[in-house]
């Protein structure tokens, strides 16, 4: 603008100069100074015309017509307030709705991730012969670090939640365990102190951790010297070193980050424990990385093949390994937003073609007084262009609130959620997307509103083509057109509505109400006065607990439903014990007393008996492992189907007992007793003695509702105690919980005071389990229900136009002697006609649409009838409904007035 | 509107001529506006009158098109005048429209004044 006034003061000093020179010559050649002044200004011409044709030329010609076309809408907008307020704010919702989902979208999925060259750095897994994904084997980690050449670095990591304690105070906490390579691949340094050094990461070195800046902020109280900073994570006393940069909290939002060497390394080639993260080489592609890493996987395979069902690798970028879950639901989300906006733009275009329609005299006119075609269209351009101009600024206020909602109601498995905002990127999508609104909206209003002839659009005075019935077609099928998108979106709902009811009609083998969950990380206890101690806390816990007025019952889990689920799985066998050698019982009674930490000759035995008894595959299976105690049973109301409980025979040094869920007992015993048969399941524990099973229990779906129960053993923790690193206390009580909660947590406090427990209500995790379920219906529902109101708006529009239109020919129909439902049944037809349209195509789109849909629904076919039907029969009955109103104004048209009409 | 009088014994320029007019009166050194139109004035034997109302855009769209650039200078009767000069990209533009506009002239020519038979056919 100022380059432009510059320009300006210029070219009125050069057009001045020019006339001084111009007379000066006249005066020259004798004329007065008076005439000579005058002809000059009369040889020069209109000064201010020049001026805006040579700034034309300098500016481009845009610029100030598109002024002058700005200046020309807001007159307009000014004439038809109604329909422009209308118009922005469906302007408004549709951009606001697409923006907000879209901050979400790209916050998650499209980000870059916060690391230097994020692309380089990928997920690395095993994958047996199924093509399952397995986390890493230590000595199959091993020869994949040492043996490619297209990986920078290869870490092995994992992470866990542990009781931490030193800080201000004890805190559950997500805990890392990361080995050498880890931080060198993401490039992360510590902000504060030092990194993990070599001889922190063997095994036996005095322990480290790094913590967050966050927890060195809330915890450590921030202290600048990090060297008297002790934590005991998981009752082991390390030193803080260094502290990471804020913000950093990869993997699963850890807190602290400790050395995997300190942990021991198991020989075993099938014992998946770790999660692989590796950096690409520079210039090595993704494909090239597959490649190698399977040839290393074929290898291990030729040469352990017996030992582990390890086939091949697969290789991810990491943003893809972290969002790969959450991907196909928030592009359900982007597409049903963007069909709203569809919807909403169809209103604006049937709004506009009417306003065109009433405007027909006034572009004929123009257009005969010389405004070129372009220009119209130009006109229509700057129109909708200012119209979207004003949706997207309200737009993207909206999405700002829209995206605090969000959030707010997000499920907590979508990942990176701290990243998302409205931010630059956020804001150009919004300008694109208003700028393609605009244009597409404008371009077909404008060629519409051109095509008619001028003449005839000036003689049948103002009744050409925006009213005429090309018009009234092209208005009918674009009401259509919106009724068959919103079908699709109301079917979308509709499955997503029925597969959350059918979810929540499934009988999870369990009860979930009056229970008070209590879980705790308790530190490992893998050595026998550890175990003892183990069994006596959560014992004394358990009896403590059961003291507290208004308690039913009271047991435990390492592995409650919906909450922590299960974290152990693997091979057991069938054995008969009168089978076993001496030197095996040996074994097992070794096992039950020893530490395979510090005993690598037992660990190498154990290894080995288990990979011998594995071979012979007619007497193993694939199980859950759970340790529970009986009380579990009674307070989730689990039903024993066959035997016992545990109960109070099966001590410590007793016979070791365990229970299997009925799938599980059918499965391997199918028509058979499975009570008293003995279970050797020690690679999950690391004690070999044989488990005896005493009772079957009903299954059991802990991982979600909507996953079927899967094949489980429970062991006793009075037994097998070792396991209960994550415990869940469960409490069934008539009480509030309000008034259990302190008790318990003084409890708690008094038996450890380093462990803090969290508290929940099981009916709470329940309702949290289907939260991704209800937060998706809950958007698409609304987006279809926006839909759905804008839609009916639309149709009755158009047809309240058309009836508006045809009010004379109305007239003309009731004077020759139409009845009034002949008049009604004719704008019915039109309705009728239109929404079977719309029905029709929307039922074909939804049918092509929802297939990609399928993963998200639970117990129902994608073409499921019943939710296409209801749908439909709505659709239609709603358009009708729509159509009434004006149909019933149609028939009120008094013959007379209609002729005159006009 | 008087104007229109004074059109009548003048020839219109031909379009597109009006910037080889102006290239080639700068090729004799740096001019203003209206020594321009003087020039192509007195030139042309007083034939061709250049509207002001098109020159001054023409020099803007010439100057904008690196042709032609342009400078302020007080003249010897010391007042500020806006000078135009011809840019070397400026001599090109000359030197292709020039033999443009012989193709022209010898094609106008041609048909014209037919020199061969085929005038006949």
């Amino acid at each position: 603008m100022i380059v432009r006034r510059k320009q300006d003061k210029d070219l009125e000093e050069e057009l001045q100069s020019h006339l001084r020179m111009a007379a000066q010559d006249r005066i020259d050649r004798g004329e007065s100074a008076q005439d000579a002044e005058t002809a000059a200004r009369r040889e020069l011409g209109n000064a201010g015309l020049i001026k805006e044709v040579t700034m034309e030329a300098l500016s481009g010609a845009w610029f100030g017509r598109l002024l002058q076309d700005l200046r020309y809408c807001i007159r307009v907008m000014r004439r038809n307030p109604g329909a422009t307020v209308v118009s922005v704010l469906t302007l408004t919702l549709g951009i606001g709705a697409s923006t907000a989902i879209f901050s979400v979208v790209y916050g998650v999925l499209l980000r870059p991730l916060p690391y230097e060259k994020p692309e380089q750095i990928v997920r690395v897994w095993e994958v047996s012969s199924k093509g399952t994904q397995m986390q890493f084997a230590d000595p199959n980690f091993a020869d994949f670090r040492d043996q490619n050449h297209s990986l920078q670095g290869l870490a092995e990591f994992a992470s866990g939640l542990l009781s931490v304690s030193g800080g201000s105070e004890p805190k559950r906490l997500m805990v890392a365990t990361v080995s050498a390579d880890f931080f060198p691949i993401l490039r992360v340094k510590p902000v504060m102190g030092r990194g993990f050094a070599p001889e922190d990461q063997r095994f036996g070195a005095a322990p480290v951790v790094m913590v967050s800046y966050n927890y060195w902020k809330q915890y450590l109280g921030g202290v600048k010297d990090l060297s008297t900073v002790k934590l005991n994570v998981d009752n082991r006393s390390a030193s803080v070193v260094g502290v990471l940069p804020p913000g950093f909290r990869f993997p699963d939002e850890s807190e602290v980050w400790e050395p995997r060497e300190l942990e021991m390394t198991l020989p075993a080639r099938d014992a998946h424990n770790w999660q692989g993260l590796g950096r690409l080489r520079d210039g090595v592609t993704l494909e090239q990385a597959r490649t190698d890493l399977s040839a290393i996987a074929r290898q291990i395979n030729q040469r352990y093949g017996r030992d582990v069902d390890l086939v091949t690798a697969a290789v991810f970028p990491l943003r893809e390994a972290l969002t790969g879950d959450v991907r196909p639901r928030l592009l359900l989300l982007l597409a049903a937003v963007g069909f709203l906006l569809l919807v909403g733009c169809a209103n604006i275009m049937n709004l506009m073609l009417a306003q065109a329609s009433a405007r027909e005299g006034e572009l004929a006119v123009r257009a005969a007084l010389g405004a070129s075609r372009p220009r119209l269209i130009r006109q229509f351009l700057a129109e909708t262009l200012l119209l979207a101009f004003f949706g997207g600024v309200l737009g993207v206020v909206a999405a700002y609130f829209g995206v605090q909602a969000l959030l707010a109601a997000a499920p907590p498995d979508i990942p990176r959620l701290s990243d998302v905002a409205v931010n630059v990127p956020v804001l150009l999508f919004a300008a694109g997307l208003c700028v393609v609104v605009a244009v597409a909206l404008g371009v077909f209003i404008a060629v519409r509103a051109t095509a008619g002839d001028v003449r005839s659009a000036l003689v049948e005075g103002g009744r050409g083509q925006a009213g005429g019935p090309a018009s009234r077609r092209l208005g009918g099928i674009i009401a259509a057109v919106q009724l068959a998108v919103t079908l699709v979106l109301l079917v979308g709902a509709g499955l997503l509505g029925r597969s959350l009811l059918r979810a929540l009609s499934v009988d999870p083998g369990f009860r979930t109400e009056h229970i008070i969950t209590l879980n705790l990380a308790l530190p490992s206890a893998f050595q026998e006065d550890q175990k003892v101690q183990r069994e006596q806390f959560i014992s004394e816990l358990f009896t403590r607990l059961r003291r507290l007025p208004g308690i039913e019952d009271v047991g435990g889990t390492n592995a409650l439903p919906l909450e922590t689920g299960v974290t152990s799985n693997g091979t057991y066998a069938v054995l008969i014990p009168q089978q076993l050698s001496p030197a095996t019982r040996a074994l097992m009674d070794r096992s039950a007393h020893g530490s395979l930490e510090k005993d690598p000759v037992l660990m190498k035995e154990l290894i080995g008996f288990l990979e011998g008894i594995y071979r012979d595959s007619t007497h193993t299976g694939y199980a859950d492992y759970v340790v529970a105690s009986e009380g579990y049973f009674r307070a989730l109301g689990i039903p024993l189907r066959r035997g016992r409980l545990f109960d109070d025979r099966d001590a410590f040094d007793a016979p070791h007992a365990a229970l299997v869920s009925e799938s599980l007992a059918h499965a391997q015993w199918p028509g058979q007793d499975p009570i008293g048969r003995m279970i050797e399941f020690g690679n999950m524990d690391g004690d070999l003695r044989l488990l005896t099973v005493v009772g079957v229990v009903g299954d059991v779906r802990e991982r979600s509702v909507e996953h079927p129960p899967r094949p489980t053993i429970y062991v006793n923790y009075r037994q097998r105690p070792q396991g209960t690193h994550q415990f869940s206390v469960v409490i069934r009580s008539s009480a509030a919980p309000d008034a259990i909660l302190p008790e318990a947590r003084k409890i708690v406090r008094e038996l450890d005071a380093n462990v803090p427990p969290s508290f929940n209500t099981f009916d709470r995790v329940f309702a949290a389990s289907l939260n991704t379920r209800r937060f998706n219906l809950m958007l698409v529902g609304l987006f279809a229900v926006a839909a759905l109101g804008l839609a009916i708006a639309g149709i009755y529009g158009v047809l309240s136009y058309s009836v508006a239109r045809r009010t004379r020919e109305m007239g003309v129909r009731m004077a020759l002697g139409a009845s009034a439902s002949n008049v009604r049944g004719l704008v019915l037809k039109q309705a009728v006609i239109t929404a079977l349209a719309g029905v029709a195509v929307g039922l074909a789109g939804a049918f092509a649409l929802t297939r990609m849909m399928q993963s998200m629904l639970f117990d129902i076919s994608v073409i499921d009838p019943l939710t296409y039907a209801a749908v439909a029969f709505l659709l239609l009955l709603v358009a009708l409904m729509a159509a009434y109103v004006p149909a019933r104004r149609a028939t009120k048209v008094d013959p007379i007035i209609a002729l005159r009409h006009e | 509107m008087p104007k229109t009088e004074r059109y009548q014994n003048r020839i219109e320029l031909l379009q597109g001529t009006l910037d080889l007019l102006i290239l080639e009166t700068l090729r004799w050194g740096p001019q203003h506006g209206y020594g321009i139109s003087q020039a192509i004035r007195l030139n042309s034997g007083e034939v061709l009158q250049v509207d002001t109302g098109s020159l001054y855009p023409a020099l803007h769209r010439l100057e904008k098109q690196k042709w032609i650039s342009s400078d302020w200078k007080v003249s010897e009767n010391k007042q500020r005048v806006k000078l135009y000069r011809l840019t070397a990209a400026g001599k090109k533009q000359l030197a292709t429209e020039r033999s443009r506009w012989q193709q022209l002239l010898e094609a106008m020519g041609g048909i014209l004044e037919p020199k061969g038979k085929e005038s006949e056919a």
